[in-house]
């Protein structure tokens, strides 16, 4: 049981779609529910010793659990394909600009931005395709984006914020310290950010 | 409407607008007037908040375009200086790994499990046992369709006896293909029913081949190196004397597990 459980996340996670429990319950545990939570312990630890992956619930009213990296982080090249990198590099990006302006972003305010990156939410890109609809519908399914609409605005506004699994998989002092390396500065030189990141675990 | 003039920090419009506000609720006698009030009162927080928080990060004033010029930069842009892209306000050019490489830094930093494939079913690798009997034909070598095979032939499925009869269409199927890009070289057996990764495999294959013989859909001869070599039977033409000289003839093949490596 344990071990179908182990295969049965790492199969979901290749979407990095948050996985629910009523999945896990329905497709794996079926009789043994009483076992459950001792199943998903079991499952966990095996993650972890085998793969050196992490079962993290994101939230605790849905359970919903995603995987996340536990290995320190090795020099060696990260073994994803060209796509997955390119799209994380734009992940990083959005959550920099995110987190430097004060956590929380206009979607005007962040598409502005992309477009001095050459990156347009009405023109198909190169790289990426229908930006838009990897911003606004992948990143957020992934729960790496959280958009939420801005009430009683006409036309419609949202605000773009970290999703749950943004907050699990990097830190505010990762992001600060990349920005200030793309720019050639001391994370300290933005100094709230910085203590805002110190004070985040 | 007037939200961004209301957002800049050093007006005061917020504040008077909800004076305003509160001056005329006091007239306010219908359910309707009241709503729009609370409504009022809604945006006017938001509105509120947002100051608050642009007031946040204007301590640490944060430079988003420098930030996007340096992004460029890590980028790899080549900023050519020329006289007529001065209409475009996006000068330079951004080479088409500039995406990627911003990508192998961004990898670094985020804790993101490896997504999970299943190896088997994906037979990109040259098999190494094969290798010996390829050299010995003078033939050029059709590598890379055959690798496809141990890949298709994987799946069982029901029962047996369908599954037999499916497997031994596929072969044939798979065979005919091979003959409609090369036609005039037939395929050495043994590149065809070999599975480098599995003796059991093989030893179906060639199970399933033994139908096709069987039913004159295909035949096996021995070429120049006195190596059997199988080609499928064409549907038309000479019909009389295949399915004669298929008739009656009884090969074995023996192959163990240590001649199979």
């Amino acid at each position: 049981q344990v071990s179908e459980l182990v295969q049965f996340l790492l199969l979901k996670d290749q979407k990095k779609i948050p996985i629910k429990r009523a999945d896990m319950l329905k497709t794996v545990i079926r009789e043994y529910r009483d076992a459950y939570s001792e199943i998903v312990n079991k499952a966990g630890k095996t993650l972890q010793e085998v793969f050196g992956l992490q079962l993290v619930e994101i939230d605790s009213k849905r359970h919903t659990y995603i995987l996340i990296n536990n290995e320190p982080r090795a020099e060696s090249k990260y073994l994803c394909r060209d796509k997955e990198k390119e799209k994380m590099g734009l992940l990083l990006i959005i959550l920099s600009f995110i987190f430097m302006k004060g956590n929380s972003v206009k979607d005007s305010a962040l598409w502005e931005f992309l477009h001095l990156l050459r990156v347009y939410p009405g023109k198909e890109h190169q790289v990426f395709g229908d930006v838009r609809k990897l911003v606004t519908e992948e990143f957020v399914r992934q729960k790496y984006l959280e958009i939420t609409p801005i009430p009683l605005t006409d036309p419609p506004e949202f605000k773009y914020q970290w999703g749950p699994r943004a907050e699990k998989e990097i830190s505010k002092k990762d992001v600060l310290n990349a920005v200030a390396k793309i720019q050639g500065k001391d994370p300290t030189f933005w100094a709230s950010q910085y203590s805002e990141a110190q004070a985040t675990r | 409407e007037n939200r961004e003039a209301m957002l800049n920090s050093r007006s005061n419009r917020l504040t008077e607008a909800l004076e305003e506000a509160n001056a005329l609720f006091d007239g306010v006698c219908r359910a309707r007037e009241a709503a729009l009030d609370a409504q009022f009162l809604v945006l006017a927080s938001n509105i509120g908040k947002e100051k608050a928080s642009e007031l946040h990060s204007e301590m640490s004033a944060f430079d988003s375009t420098a930030f996007a010029e340096d992004l460029l930069t890590f980028m790899g842009i080549n900023r050519i200086e020329e006289a007529d892209d001065s209409e475009d306000d996006q000068s330079g050019f951004l080479p088409r790994d500039a995406w990627k490489k911003m990508g192998e830094e961004a990898v670094k930093y985020f804790k993101r499990a490896p997504v999970f494939h299943y190896m088997l079913g994906s037979f990109k690798s040259e098999p190494t046992v094969p290798k010996q009997r390829i050299e010995r034909q003078k033939k050029a070598s059709r590598g890379k369709a055959e690798q496809a095979m141990p890949a298709q032939l994987k799946k069982m499925e029901e029962s047996h006896q369908e599954a037999t009869e499916k497997e031994v269409e596929r072969i044939l199927g798979i065979l005919q293909t091979h003959f409609e890009n090369d036609p005039d070289t037939p395929i050495s057996f043994f590149d065809f029913v070999i599975d480098p990764n599995s003796f059991a495999r093989t030893v179906e294959n060639m199970f399933h081949v033994s139908f096709l013989i069987r039913d004159g859909l295909a035949r096996i001869k021995l070429d120049e190196d006195e190596l059997p070599v199988i080609e499928p039977t064409k549907p038309s033409g000479g019909g009389e004397e295949e399915s004669r000289a298929g008739a009656r003839n009884q090969v074995i093949i023996r192959l163990d597990q240590r001649e199979w490596k």
